[in-house]
């Protein structure tokens, strides 16, 4: 009996943690927290340390959102973790997290396009640069 | 006027030079005593036979002298001979040396490169995963869009690279909170998905709260590392959402 409540517990620790890791990968959330004063609490920094376990490759393959294991690296510095507070900081790292998400997207809709041109070069002249690739 | 023998300290060659010299004056002498003699008597009478006499042994000690002499000659170049083996045998011993410091040089490159290859090795080893995990993973990531932007995704288009606040409160973390009843989207905690409030497109085929856990799968044991009271941990349950009351009362999941 009691070995099937530690092991229910342990999975819910197991999941709550892989929930918890994956939201750091919204820098609003982290905003959010660095706003309400978490990221300055030693225990929180220490648990962040913790939490570099889902670093693994055993672990991480439960991730679907890897973002948050970068995040969670940058989290390590106190700096970072300092200028989180700033609303604007975490607009900046959204849009730029943002960006980098549509860079394979916008890569391979280039390369489709200029494929497209190769393959018919007698046909008008080749359109412009990312006009879709946004 | 005679050089003494007896001194050990005088080279060689100073008591030859020394004998020579006894030699020209003792000569000197009975040459004057013979040029005085033709005109007149000896003031002493057996002065010249002493003087000889002198001369004569002053001569066997020259002789034995440069015996002496001779004999040293010999030993001289033999000391040199052998002088001159030393220098080859050190010289070669010298190169020896060398040659050994190269072969050690070369040897320790040599066996410093093959660790390193084994570590490398052993890295590599460590990192090992199929190739069908690999591609699993792979395409669980990619066909969710969690790394890469949907092809036909505009401004405006709710979907992200990260969990959204929908997806973070019907996460278990966002049940375990106590969620008002009359919440903002306004479902109830458990029930998210009925409530409908939860488009088509949010709702993962590939569940970012995965639930499949093998039993053997659990996170490393932190106990109460992280701070010294316990409010420390539950400030992890309840930092979820800005939606959420901040009194929530979340059990610990520590199972310790």
């Amino acid at each position: 009996m009691g070995l099937e409540l530690a092991e229910e517990q342990a999975r819910n620790r197991f999941q709550s943690e892989l929930e918890f890791v994956q939201c750091l990968a919204n820098p609003n959330y982290l905003n959010f927290l660095a706003q309400r004063g978490f990221l300055r609490e030693k225990p929180f920094v220490n648990y962040l340390k913790y939490l570099l376990y889902w670093k693994e490759p055993e672990y991480a393959k439960f991730l679907k959102y890897p973002h948050c294991l970068h995040m969670l690296e940058l989290l390590q510095y106190e700096h970072f973790r300092k200028e989180l507070v700033n609303a604007q900081c975490a607009k900046f790292i959204d849009e730029q997290q943002l960006l980098h998400w549509q860079h394979y997207s916008r890569k391979r809709t280039r390369l489709q396009q200029a494929l497209a041109e190769q393959q018919q070069p007698q046909q008008q002249p080749p359109p412009h640069g990312n006009a879709t690739a946004k | 006027a005679v050089c003494s023998m007896a001194v050990a300290e005088k080279s060689t060659k100073e008591r030859l030079l020394c004998a020579l010299d006894n030699l020209e004056v003792l000569a000197r002498e009975l040459i004057e005593m013979l040029a005085l003699s033709r005109g007149q008597k000896l003031p002493q009478p057996g002065e010249d036979t002493q003087v000889l006499e002198l001369l004569v042994q002053r001569d066997r000690d020259f002789q034995d002298l440069m015996e002496v002499a001779q004999q040293q000659g010999k030993v001289h170049q033999e000391m040199q001979l052998l002088e001159k083996e030393v220098e080859k045998r050190d010289s070669d011993i010298q190169q020896l040396q060398k040659q050994l410091k190269e072969a050690e040089h070369i040897l320790a490159t040599a066996v410093y490169q093959a660790k390193e290859k084994l570590k490398s090795i052993d890295k590599a080893r460590k990192g090992s995963i199929s190739s069908e995990e690999i591609i699993k993973y792979a395409h669980r990531i990619s066909a969710s869009n969690a790394v890469c932007a949907p092809l036909n995704w505009v401004p405006g288009d709710p979907r992200r690279p990260y969990p959204t606040d929908l997806e973070m409160r019907s996460g278990m973390l966002g049940h375990m909170a106590n969620l008002p009843t009359n919440g903002v989207n306004g479902h109830l905690p458990g029930d998210a998905l009925a409530a409908g409030r939860l488009p088509d497109v949010l709702t993962p085929q590939y569940p970012w709260q995965s639930a499949d856990v093998s039993v053997g799968m659990l996170p490393p044991h932190h106990g109460n590392d992280f701070g010294l009271e316990p409010p420390g941990h539950n400030k992890e349950n309840e930092d979820d959402v800005e939606a959420m009351s901040t009194d929530s009362s979340s059990s610990s999941s520590d199972s310790d």
